[in-house]
């Protein structure tokens, strides 16, 4: 195992012929939650795929574990448990079938207690468990996606927009949910546009503009990264 | 987890979605049916053959017992013909849809008889039989292509394609394992009809095996296709619009073409002009000098050249000397019809090679003894049959042996030509 659980080295990637990614350099260490910040195009969700092996880099490298997530795909997705931007999963599958169906996948069985207690976690209501998730709002598919990532017990999770679709009181219950998981050692990349969420839960922030990493800001010791720093930041660049 | 697990993982996950269910099903319905009206068809052809045994034989020793001299005994005497179906036929109905199967001929000129039934059928010459080939070759690719087409594209406009990879680790993994479960599926589904129908029609395991192999490895070339296709980074519609105009264009352009080019490269006589010919013949040498038959009917039977002489206004050896005149005359129009119709069906195989559903639904035929070379073997039959008839009868009208009815049970018999070894 390499230093840094992932590294992204003067990274650079194309998606539809442009350069969707460009030049970008930062590490996130073992039990650290980072949280990547940009508006729409910024290539957040590009810098998630490239982890995943999904996108082969121009230039430079993604690393898992310190090794190239592009040359050991395998190995690097098997670190790795995802949450993408608006997981539908399978509409005419439960909650738990749907689990049951991606862990396999992955070739893992957990028995029906442990699923029931992810989503019990992630507070997604009993009698919703057995119902088709064609019949689920947003939020209770995000839920489930999650619970699937937990599941996973991967070291590494990749999230992209983790409480979109969330009500307050949940998103408030997912921050505290992967502050508990930094606690036990995994490692968190997030990828958001909640600037508020992000100060709430990350022990560092990357601003993402055009494809570039044009900012990192770290948590004081003692505390929280400044909300309102990251948000001039964000919100000046992106108004620049 | 092993790849049979992974597979079967994979078929009860695929077959919970109402579409793919579905499909198969229908796939199964489809090629039961077809397994069933080729059984029900084919019952119905041996159990005509049947009937048709013990009718000629009763209607033929009705004849001969009126019968008073050899001639007329020849001419009111009808043998029954037929191409009994292979074990296999039931599976590929093929020619036995357009080209006879049967024929009752007696000693009169025979191409009049083989072509009169030439324009037989048209219907069904149009449209074909939904027969388990034409289920396999035509619309078998089709279930392909709609089962395959969005296996990706599919899940990336669900969202869910990343989440999948990610998952499964391996990108390379599940696509083909999902694949080759909905392909084995289908393959079960199409074969099991037929399989069940095999064994009630007793066909050979070997031809039950080629079968199934046969459609296997059509099913993998679409699959194939529609796999390839189904990886590019489209819409789903658009790559079920190619894969649809592909499956068009390899089986019903293509094939089109191909048949027209053919029978503008190979023209035959009309079976219309064979008989035109040949019965032109027949009704002119009632008003010809009989020597003139009779030289024409010697330059081809020499043996009976000392007998050949005509004294009576009517006599049988003549009558059937102008029949069989009639025959020679339409010849070569014959010879080149059947000719024609070989070159036409090899230059069919060499086509066949540019569209897989028309190879498969040759190759099935020309396994179940229904193709065209099948159709002029037992055509052949036929001849062969009425020349032993000629050559039974021809010693006793030339020689005028006194008739007796009694030798009439030496007539030659037909034997069917047997197409299931």
């Amino acid at each position: 195992m390499g230093e840094f659980a992932l590294s992204a080295d003067r990274l650079s990637v194309k998606r539809g012929g442009l350069l969707a990614l460009r030049d970008v350099s930062f590490e996130v260490r073992a039990g650290e939650v980072f949280a990547l910040l940009g508006g729409n195009g910024a290539g957040k969700s590009t810098t998630l795929l490239s982890f995943l092996g999904l996108l082969k880099p121009e230039a430079g490298e993604a690393r898992v574990l310190g090794q190239s997530a592009h040359d050991n795909v395998a190995a690097a997705r098997k670190q790795i448990a995802y949450l993408p931007e608006a997981a539908t999963l399978y509409p005419h599958l439960s909650a738990e079938e749907n689990i049951s169906y991606f862990l396999s996948l992955a070739g893992l069985r957990r028995d029906k207690s442990a699923i029931n207690a992810a989503l019990e976690r992630v507070a997604l209501q009993p009698a919703a468990r057995a119902q088709r998730m064609e019949r689920y709002s947003k939020g209770m598919r995000q839920k489930v996606a999650i619970a699937l990532a937990l599941l996973r017990e991967a070291p590494i999770l990749l999230l992209d927009e983790p409480t979109s679709g969330l009500d307050p009181i949940a998103i408030d219950d997912f921050n505290i949910l992967i502050g508990d998981l930094a606690r036990s050692g995994s490692t968190v990349l997030m990828v958001t546009h909640d600037v508020y969420g992000a100060c709430q839960v990350a022990s560092r922030i990357g601003l993402l503009r055009a494809g570039e990493l044009v900012g990192v800001f770290d948590a004081p010791a003692d505390g929280r990264i400044d909300t309102d720093a990251v948000h001039a930041a964000f919100a000046g660049r992106a108004a620049s | 987890m092993t790849v049979v697990s992974s597979l079967f993982r994979e078929l009860s996950f695929l077959l919970r979605q109402r579409a793919i269910a579905g499909l198969l099903v229908l796939a199964l319905l489809l090629s039961s049916l077809s397994i069933s009206t080729g059984l029900t068809e084919i019952a119905h052809q041996r159990a005509a053959i049947e009937r048709m045994v013990l009718a000629d034989k009763a209607d033929r020793e009705n004849a001969m017992a009126k019968a008073e001299d050899w001639g007329g005994a020849a001419y009111s005497s009808f043998h029954l013909t037929y191409l009994p179906p292979s074990d296999l036929a039931f599976a590929a109905l093929g020619q036995r849809d357009l080209s006879p199967w049967k024929h009752r001929v007696n000693l009169l000129a025979l191409e009049g008889q083989i072509h009169a039934a030439d324009t037989a059928n048209p219907e069904l010459a149009l449209a074909g039989r939904i027969d388990f080939a034409f289920i396999v070759s035509v619309l078998a690719p089709l279930l392909v292509i709609l089962l395959l087409h969005d296996l990706r594209a599919g899940e990336r406009a669900a969202g869910r394609h990343d989440l999948l990879i990610a998952t499964a680790g391996r990108s390379g993994g599940l696509w083909p394992m999902r694949a080759s479960a909905l392909v084995a599926t289908l393959a079960v589904c199409l074969l099991l009809p037929f399989w069940v129908g095999a064994a009630l029609a007793g066909t050979q395991l070997a031809k039950v095996l080629a079968v199934s192999l046969l459609v296997c490895v059509h099913l993998l070339f679409w699959a194939a296709v529609s796999y390839w296709a189904g990886a590019r980074a489209a819409a789903g519609s658009v790559i079920l619009t190619g894969l649809v105009g592909f499956w068009l264009l390899l089986t019903a352009i293509l094939p089109a073409i191909t048949r027209v080019s053919i029978e503008r490269a190979i023209s035959i006589p009309a079976g219309g002009d064979i008989v035109l010919t040949q019965r032109e013949v027949v009704n002119d040498a009632w008003d010809l000098p009989k020597n003139v038959t009779m030289e024409a009917f010697v330059a081809r039977h020499p043996e009976w050249e000392n007998e050949a002489q005509i004294d009576r206004p009517f006599e049988w050896k003549w009558y059937y000397a102008f029949q069989q005149v009639g025959d020679q005359s339409a010849e070569t129009l014959s010879t080149s019809y059947r000719q024609g119709i070989l070159e036409r069906d090899r230059a069919a195989s060499l086509a066949a090679f540019v569209s897989p559903p028309v190879l498969i639904d040759r190759t099935l035929q020309g396994l179940a003894g229904t193709d065209t070379r099948a159709a002029l073997a037992y055509e052949t039959t036929v001849r062969d049959f009425h020349a032993r008839l000629r050559t039974w009868l021809y010693p006793k009208l030339f020689l005028e042996e006194p008739f007796d009815r009694a030798a009439l049970s030496d007539l030659p018999a037909y034997q069917p030509l047997v197409v299931d070894e």
